[in-house]
């Protein structure tokens, strides 16, 4: 269960409005590659892990996902909350003023809503931890393209942090995966499923 | 910065050294020096925890010490920026 | 093209499946006021990104 420290990770100390950076930021938090997807992609992997140390893995790095999911937010909310009506009309993000006012909704940048359909879970260890290094990547990638397109130094600290925190999840996902090698045949690692199969021809 | 921002901004960075150490051990369970430091560092942030919400708010509900007025539900929300 | 590097070690390891080099941690940062801005504690995770489009 979950314990909850009230306060950010990493400070979001935002003094500038921009409605152009919290559209594409949004994708962060919504989107496919976003903090949402990752924490609950990992949160409901573990429950079919085979082995403990990669299902403790996944709890304590979904844990961690959801903190970012808390700073996503809390960076679109400041940079967002003081938009005149001006703003909002010249920048684009009337279109998601009109639904949602300066509310935080987890969507996509291109407006699709969170949905299930942005992560997997497939019950085969190897094949969820795979899922999960390229997530890491996809989300790593997202960073890189919002540091291009981000100048304020306020926006720029926490997103360098939460790009940071993805490579480092890469490697401890890549880790697990030689956990998990090193649990199955190196003759053929794909004979069954741990998870599952409980003979094995 | 004020004592209350410091000491705030430390609490962060101890948990934080915590966390990068949780996640190498998740996957090193074995590895005596990184569990030193994590002994070490788990120690000072519990200190800090208990001090922070004596002095000023508490971070986590079960720290709350409340007599007049329900401390927990008075603490800063996160978001807003700046402790 | 270039033709591919052949590795002593990973090239001998069972094909079909990808493996990520162990990671052994030597030191931590001694500075973490530094290592929080960076987003790690490990001086080899930290791999910033410096890319420019430099394309007018």
């Amino acid at each position: 269960m979950w314990s909850y420290e009230k306060r950010l990770q990493f400070p979001v100390n935002i003094k500038r409005t921009d409605a152009k950076s919290a559209q594409a930021i949004i994708s962060q938090l919504g989107g496919p590659d976003g903090e949402m997807a990752a924490s609950m992609r990992y949160l409901h992997q573990r429950f079919s892990m085979p082995y403990k140390e990669v299902a403790g893995l996944l709890t304590d790095i979904g844990t961690e996902e959801l903190a970012h999911l808390e700073m996503v937010g809390a960076i679109i909310y400041q940079l967002t909350k003081d938009l005149s009506m001006d703003e909002i009309e010249k920048s684009g993000f009337d279109k998601y003023y009109v639904d949602h006012t300066i509310g935080i909704w987890p969507q996509a940048a291109g407006g699709i809503p969170f949905n299930a359909c942005q992560f997997q879970v497939k019950g085969d260890v190897i094949t969820d931890l795979y899922e999960d290094m390229a997530a890491e990547q996809k989300a790593r990638s997202t960073y890189d393209n919002i540091l291009r397109l981000v100048k304020d130094p306020d926006v720029c600290a926490p997103i360098k942090f939460l790009r940071a925190r993805e490579i480092v999840h890469f490697q401890r996902f890549g880790e697990a995966l030689r956990i998990t090698q090193d649990n199955l045949n190196s003759k053929n690692f794909y004979a069954f499923n741990p998870s599952f199969d409980r003979c094995n021809d | 910065m004020s004592h209350k921002e410091q000491m705030f901004r430390d609490i962060g960075i101890v948990d934080f050294v915590l966390v990068d150490l949780i996640l190498y051990l998740d996957t090193h369970p074995f590895d005596v020096d990184a569990m030193e430091y994590f002994n070490h560092y788990s120690k000072i942030k519990n200190q800090m925890m208990a001090e922070f919400a004596q002095k000023y708010f508490p971070l986590t509900g079960d720290l709350a010490e409340s007599s007049k007025e329900w401390s927990w539900g008075m603490a800063p929300l996160p978001w807003e920026g700046v402790c | 093209m270039q033709d591919y590097r052949f590795d002593e070690h990973f090239d001998n390891y069972p094909i079909a499946m990808a493996y990520i080099p162990w990671q052994h941690f030597e030191q931590i940062f001694d500075n973490l006021e530094e290592a929080y801005e960076i987003g790690t504690i490990f001086p080899e995770l930290n791999k910033p990104f410096t890319g420019r489009r430099c394309v007018e």
